[in-house]
């Protein structure tokens, strides 16, 4: 898709008005509960790590291409996503059950109940009913906390530049609000990344395991992690391979938060009576030593 | 020139010489400004401006060592994190005075309380220097409020307690000033500012605790709690404490001229009563601390390398002040209570940087270290805060009264 | 994350009660610890004020005890008869002291002007602060101005040789008015605007005789 500047100042206009809609409605949308909410399926036996996702994804994005393209040895190492690279392809540290290399595409999972939008102080970033975690780049102070709460690490930061600005997936949300699937998903030469309604994904997925119970693990990473996730992963190897952490709690982030929120209101509430019962009482006290403190002081 | 006109002249320069110049000359003003101690904090300002102008223009990559892994470093750790903490000291002795009618803490009153206000206004400077684009500050009161957010709770209550901060210095600014017509209307401090301040900040102090609540797999198991609100809370009364009698400490030393010699202040004493307070208050936070790791069941952590280090935090620098206060109070010495008010202050700004940074992250290879450029930000900034309190102290009625309201509150 | 694998919900559960129960033990030692020399509640009464828990002696020194010691000091009476203080001069720790015998001196305007104990015992402290900074015990003659520890002897019957409370008031009381007496036309003079006496009334009732003046009022007649 050719991008140019004009289509692009359409695309933002009408995502914007979109998202100024999409605002009433996400903030009133009961938390992760969206039936039709988006994600993809990423079957990572049928990844075979060509990275076209990476180029499609670059294209739409109006960013530089992906590192080294074609060349197999930029899967030496780990990668990371980075402000210019909104999603990239890792290979596995093991070889599949049938000895093939396996790879993963590894971008922002677009959380039900996302870390970072709960977390941010200007809806910078803000969860959307179709299931997109968008950024809004002109409210963003640059306070970094989304990459503080962000248990998989996916924002990331342009610290070199004079206004700096959060980077992370958009899932392609101007795209998906034109109908058409995000960048990545439609380059997908074979079909390892199925686009489609998170609810109906997880029955494809569980479909698929089900029916090939020896081939897959018995687990859909990002089902249950971080309260679910829009993108989920289904694999032969262990998720640990491609560097999916491990350590994301199965419930909701922003849930953690939720005790110390809730307790704003009791404070506010609890604590003027009480501090005024307490003056009222050294008061008395102190009235009641008198004149006596009175002259201790030596002047009241 | 009108006569009246001359008169504001005459009347302004004579008033800005009196009040500004400390009654000097602006030549002699400027010769007395030649001392060593200022000689250091020239060189301070020499390096330091530069380099924080040098931030904004070439942006934050070109100073710090802040990474796509390590977001915050030691301007968030330190400059805000721990300067929150450390400026309690404003809200403990209010609160000690006005609402627990313990009097004899008021000479310490005023001091605490500018520096709670000083301390929170440079953390906001410390703010302005960590955020992306920091002139997009206002955006959270005004354009699109994130309100799930604990940033959100913080930002306001930061807010509000700056103006409750600068309301009860205001009379201290007022009497230097000589406006006696508005400082009689301000009248005394209403009981409901200081309920306000003590809210206010009861909310935030938790609140810094609260960032860390949604990140149970980046910060290591002995420092991750549920209750890391109550714990900032409540180490944030220590660290009032502690601040304040070391601020007093140095104050009454460096600013000795400044003192009223008939007013009969018995520091000795005075800093006694607040040890007092300071070893309950560290008694009880080592045992919710306990009572956070009991929750965890993560004792087995204890005899890791991290458990050590827990381990030093816990013992050296809560409960072995807590004693030392205790022991303090006990043999009536107040050198001992200073020391352990050092203690405390450090093991509060030790426990900050463990949860912000220490520990934070522990099981990442990339570990932050701070960059040289981020260091002296630092310093510069805690150097304009001690200039600005120097400037103050030396000029309006804070560690003395002012004779003409003495008595008066 | 880690939900106490180690240990089931109920011995977590278990250790977390008995962490609290532990705390609330140990915390009444430690606030009695804690308040074991908190200063003394003073009651103001007219010049010269006496706290209920402190012992006199007519010598003008004080004794209160706490625990299994006794702190000793300089009444306020003769704080502020005596005036602004040089020096103390205190006796070694572990020196015995008898009552009613030298227990230490305290030096004004160059005279030095021996107290007398008020019990019988060992001295196992000095007060280091104020011998530093002697003038700043008339602040707080009982509590901080304390100028000696000491393990008693025969406690209870020191005491009986002692007035505390209404009593202590009342000798008090009459030393005051002793001097009174002795300063009718000048009593402007020692008085200061809150009706307090100054510190050192003796040189402000008799510039000349003035040390003569002290040492009577310590020689415990």
């Amino acid at each position: 898709m050719n991008v140019n500047r004009r289509n692009l100042f359409k695309i933002a206009g009408a995502a914007g008005a979109a998202t100024l809609a999409g605002r009433a409605l996400s903030s009133a949308a009961p938390r992760g509960s969206a039936r039709d909410a988006v994600g993809v399926l990423v079957d990572t036996t049928r990844c075979v790590g060509c990275r076209a996702c990476e180029a499609a994804c670059a294209e739409a994005n109006r960013l530089a291409g992906p590192e080294k393209p074609g060349d197999e040895t930029v899967f030496a190492s780990r990668r990371k996503t980075s402000p210019t690279a909104l999603t990239v392809v890792n290979k596995s540290a093991v070889k599949s059950p049938s000895g093939e290399d396996r790879y993963a595409k590894s971008q922002c999972m677009h959380c039900v109940t996302p870390a970072c939008a709960s977390g941010c102080v200007v809806k910078a970033l803000e969860k959307t009913a179709a299931g997109p975690v968008v950024y809004h780049e002109d409210r963003c102070l640059g306070c970094r906390y989304c990459m503080i709460a962000c248990p998989f690490g996916v924002p990331k930061y342009e610290y070199s530049k004079a206004a700096p600005l959060v980077k992370k997936c958009t899932f392609c949300a101007a795209r998906q609000e034109k109908g058409l699937p995000p960048a990545c998903a439609d380059a997908c030469p074979s079909g390892a990344l199925t686009f489609g309604k998170r609810a109906d994904l997880l029955e494809e997925a569980r479909a698929r395991i089900y029916q090939n119970p020896t081939k897959y693990i018995h687990e859909i990473y990002g089902e249950n992690e971080a309260g679910g996730t829009s993108w989920l992963y289904i694999t032969d190897v262990p998720f640990t391979s491609y560097g999916l952490p491990s350590d994301i709690a199965k419930k909701s982030y922003p849930e953690m938060a939720d005790g110390a929120l809730s307790a704003v209101p009791f404070v506010v509430t609890l604590w003027p009576p009480l501090l005024m019962g307490l003056y009222t009482f050294s008061k008395r006290r102190d009235d009641a030593a008198g004149a006596e403190s009175g002259k201790e002081e030596g002047h009241e | 020139m009108s006569e009246q006109a001359l008169d504001r002249e005459v009347t302004f320069s004579a008033f800005f010489r009196e009040k500004v110049l400390l009654g000097m000359a602006p030549k002699t003003y400027a010769k007395s400004l030649l001392t060593k101690t200022n000689a250091i904090f020239a060189a301070i300002l020499a390096i330091g401006l530069p380099t924080m102008a040098y931030r904004f223009w070439k942006g934050m990559g070109a100073v710090s060592h802040l990474s796509q892994t390590n977001p915050w470093g030691i301007w968030v750790a330190f400059d805000i994190v721990c300067g929150v903490a450390l400026a309690a000291g404003g809200y403990t002795v209010a609160a000690a005075v006005y609402l627990f009618g313990q009097k004899q803490f008021r000479p310490v009153l005023r001091p605490a309380i500018l520096t709670g206000f000083l301390g929170y206004a440079f953390v906001v400077v410390g703010l302005m220097v960590d955020l992306g684009q920091p002139w997009r500050l206002p955006y959270q009161f005004f354009l699109t409020p994130g309100t799930t957010a604990v940033m959100y709770e913080v930002g306001w209550c930061v807010f509000l307690y700056l103006m409750v901060l600068a309301l009860e210095f205001l009379p201290a600014a007022l009497e230097w000033m000589g406006a006696t017509k508005v400082r009689r209307y301000m009248g005394t401090l209403t009981i409901g500012i200081i309920v306000l301040g003590v809210t206010l900040s009861t909310l935030h102090q938790s609140s810094l605790g609260a960032f860390f609540l949604m990140s149970p797999g980046k910060l290591h198991p002995l420092w991750y709690s549920p209750f890391l609100p109550i714990f900032f809370f409540v180490s944030s009364i220590a660290a009032g404490i502690g601040m304040v009698i070391f601020e007093s400490t140095v104050s009454h030393r460096a600013f000795r001229d400044q003192l009223d010699p008939t007013a009969h202040v018995d520091m000795g004493a005075l800093q006694l009563g607040l040890a007092k307070g300071g070893a309950v208050v560290l008694f009880a936070y080592f045992f919710i601390r306990l009572q956070g790791l009991a929750g965890s069941g993560r004792w087995d952590l204890l005899l890791t390398g991290w458990g050590a280090w827990y381990a030093l935090e816990m013992l050296g620098f809560v409960l072995l002040p807590s004693f030392l206060f205790a022991f303090a109070v006990r043999t009536q010495s107040a050198a001992l209570a200073r020391a352990a008010g050092i203690m405390t202050v450090l093991g509060v700004v030790l426990n900050r940087f463990n949860v912000s940074l220490i520990a934070f992250n522990w099981n990442v290879p990339d570990r932050y270290i701070p960059a040289l450029g981020e260091i002296v930000i630092s310093i510069t900034i805690v150097t304009l805060g001690v200039l600005v309190f120097r400037w103050i102290v030396n000029r309006m009625p804070v560690l003395h009264e002012h004779p003409e309201w003495r008595g008066v509150h | 994350m880690h939900e106490s694998d180690l240990l089931s919900p109920h011995a977590t559960k278990a250790i977390e009660y008995l962490l609290a129960v532990s705390y609330l033990l140990l915390f009444i030692p430690f606030w009695r610890f804690v308040n074991g020399a908190s200063p003394a509640q003073a009651f103001s009464l007219g010049w010269f004020h006496v706290p209920d828990n402190v012992h006199l002696h007519r010598g003008h020194s004080w004794a209160r005890t706490f625990g299994g010691a006794v702190a000793v000091g300089l009444d306020d009476f003769a704080h502020k008869l005596i005036g602004p203080v040089d020096a103390v001069e205190l006796p070694a720790v572990g020196t015995a002291l008898r009552q009613g015998q030298k227990a230490f001196t305290v030096v004004a305007d160059g005279q030095p002007f021996d107290v007398v104990s008020p019990v019988d015992g060992n001295v196992v402290a000095v007060n280091e602060v104020t011998r530093a900074r002697p003038s700043d015990a008339v602040r707080d003659p009982y509590g901080t101005g304390w100028l000696l520890k000491v393990e008693p002897r025969w406690l209870t019957a020191n005491l009986k040789n002692l007035v505390s409370g209404d009593a202590a008031r009342r000798f008090l009381d009459a030393a005051a008015e002793a001097l009174s007496g002795r300063m009718s036309p000048e009593l402007g003079v020692v008085l200061q605007d809150g009706g307090t006496p100054v510190n050192g009334i003796a040189r402000e009732i008799d510039p000349a005789h003035w040390a003569e003046l002290v040492r009577k009022a310590l020689r415990a007649e």
